[in-house]
């Protein structure tokens, strides 16, 4: 075959020549085709755009599918870069909120604000952690004082007492678990299963030597609560190590523990001020409540003060016939608008005083007569004299002036009291 | 006024000896069973009440059913750790879980030197295939110095009176 092959190749006579291209021609025209098509193929994957619009459909289709069939396996591929990601975006978003709560609670005012920010102030908490605080839920439900070693319970809280039934079996199941744990992972290591997320709801242990203290709280837990477990738990366990140490099932002894697993359950309600603050708020509410009624009477007083006594009035060397610097009891004991200049030494009644309430031009005679060229002032206390009409007759003493007399609108006159029939005249006297 | 105490008890045995029919028929369950093939045990309740030093005393049993099988032997002496008291059941069908019951008395006497112990030989209802002997059971107890009852999970015939007896040796240690 292979002598055939070589002399064929070297035969160039036109029949061979035929036969080669009988031959080869398919061949040649396949190898175009192929060439044309690696051409095209070359191309499109040179081209980016191209590349991207063919290999895009795929790709979409086959990620698809896979999340489909595999999704547990797509989220714990992708966690260590999504997760750290939508973290980070979590955090920045919560810091957003704390910051636009924060600028709310400055620029607003409420008595809930207002008593939430004294108390920020108080607990030096910023007023953000306070709002966010108080929106994110939590509760505790349930406290299990457990014996560590037997899954005895040793006492027990609820908020619901339909929970209590069963708590004993909570109890040795979740001591159950807890050993179950510590044999599985524990590896030798000193260490303890001390939290169960459900959901939630979440299963808080802190352990001490003979008992563990197990708490069901559903939400976020605040800070300093684990702290505070700890604390309760260390306090049992050393309060009553002998009744634990050698626990026969008598649950009695430890009946004082209720009121410390109480103050626990307490404990994440709204943090109240302690005794101190509270006295110190209750002094400056009792300072500030006391300064508002004596700036309330005082003001009262003054107005009052300013309303019923003139002011005082120098002694004058008035050139007068009256000996007696005014005001004294010499008004006229006669219902005359006519003022008389006779001095009375007999007992007058007590001279009806008021005060201008405007500024108010003085005239001769009711009704709009010729004036004195003298202006009563408002806030200037006058007597009385007499009314006619809707005119009165008063009597004042300018600073440094001898005493005036004149008539002025009865509108601008303020009294205390009802003016005395005796000052009213029907008809004006001269 | 009436005494009220808890003692945490075991149920300890080969696999399908009836620890767990036995718990089923007479005690207060909350948990499914599927908590014994997960973490090797199941916790229910047994409430007795015996008469002790001329008062009643109600005793609330923890009831710890540990799972038989060879995979839990590891976390077994955890489950031991507080037990007052155990009730060590064999199966009367099948007499090596009668000789298994010293190895399980080997581990409890480990963990708590002091706990009570009373053997139970169950399934008493099935005559016919009877390999051991109550003569048998006796020895057995007898050896360990043990009260034992011939029990059936099944008709309940004397599973009442074996949690009533090791609640009286609780009360007497």
């Amino acid at each position: 075959m292979d002598h055939r092959d070589s002399a064929l190749s070297e035969d160039h006579s036109p029949s061979v020549q035929e036969l080669r291209e009988l031959l080869f021609s398919q061949y040649r025209e396949k190898l175009a085709a192929l060439e044309a098509e690696l051409d095209d193929l070359e191309s499109r994957v040179n081209d980016e755009d191209a590349l991207t619009a063919m290999v895009t459909p795929i790709i979409g289709d086959a990620i698809r599918r896979k999340i489909r069939d595999a999704r547990e396996e797509m989220v714990e591929a992708l966690y260590p870069i999504i997760g750290q990601t939508v973290v980070r975006a979590v955090s920045e978003a919560i810091r957003d909120l704390a910051r636009t709560v924060d600028a709310q609670m400055r620029t607003t005012f409420r008595p809930q604000m207002a008593w939430r920010r004294l108390q920020a102030r108080v607990t030096g908490v910023p007023d953000a952690d306070l709002v966010l605080r108080d929106a994110l839920p939590f509760e505790v439900e349930e406290v299990f004082l457990i014996h560590r070693e037997s899954g005895l319970l040793l006492w027990y809280i609820s908020q619901a007492s339909e929970l209590a039934l069963d708590s004993d079996l909570v109890s040795g199941m979740l001591t159950a678990i807890r050993d179950f744990a510590e044999d599985a992972f524990g590896r030798g290591e000193l260490a303890d299963l001390d939290e169960i997320q459900y959901g939630e709801r979440c299963i808080l242990i802190e352990a001490a030597q003979y008992a563990y203290l197990a708490v069901v709280v559903e939400g976020v837990a605040p800070q300093g609560f684990r702290a505070e477990m700890r604390e309760r738990i260390i306090e049992i366990n050393q309060a009553y190590e002998r009744v634990l140490r050698d626990y026969d099932g008598d649950p009695s002894p430890l009946a004082p523990v209720e009121a410390s697993l109480t103050s626990l359950v307490k404990s994440v309600e709204p943090r109240s001020l302690s005794p101190l603050q509270k006295r110190i708020v209750m002094g400056l509410l009792a300072v500030a409540l006391l300064c508002g009624v004596t700036f309330c009477l005082g003001g009262y007083w003054g107005l009052r003060a300013l309303r019923t006594t003139p002011t005082p009035v120098p002694p004058t060397a008035v050139p007068t016939t009256t000996p007696t610097p005014w005001p004294t009891a010499t008004a006229t004991v006669t219902a005359m608008p006519t003022p008389t200049h006779t001095p009375s030494p007999t007992p007058a009644p007590a001279p009806v005083l008021g005060v201008m309430v405007g500024n108010v031009w003085a005239y001769e005679s009711p009704g709009g007569g010729a004036r004195l060229e003298k202006i009563l002032e408002r806030g200037r206390p006058v007597e009385i004299l007499a009314v006619f009409d809707n005119w009165c007759q008063v009597r004042w003493v300018a600073l440094g002036q001898e005493e005036l007399r004149g008539w002025v609108p009865l509108r601008w006159v303020g009294t205390l009291e009802e003016i005395p029939g005796r000052l009213v005249t029907p008809t004006l006297v001269p | 006024m009436m005494k009220r105490l808890q003692k945490k008890i075991c149920l300890l045995g080969d696999f399908a000896v009836g620890k767990t029919s036995l718990v089923q028929r007479f005690v207060y369950n909350r948990f499914s069973d599927k908590y014994l093939s997960t973490i090797g045990v199941k916790v229910s309740r047994k409430t007795v009440v015996i008469p002790h030093a001329d008062a009643m005393v109600e005793m609330t049993m923890m009831l710890w059913d540990l799972a038989g099988s060879q995979d839990f032997e590891g976390v077994r002496a955890n489950y031991l750790r507080g037990t007052a008291g155990a009730l060590l059941v064999s199966d009367l069908t099948r007499p090596e879980t009668l000789d298994s019951l010293a190895r399980y008395l080997k581990d409890l006497r480990t963990v708590n030197a002091e706990a009570a112990v009373v053997f139970v030989a169950n399934k008493r209802d099935l005559v016919a295939q009877q390999q051991v002997s109550p003569a048998q059971v006796a020895q057995v107890a007898a050896e360990h110095g043990a009260l034992y009852y011939l029990t059936s999970a099944n008709t309940g015939t004397d599973v009442e009176e074996a949690f009533r007896s090791l609640g009286r040796l609780l009360l007497e240690h």
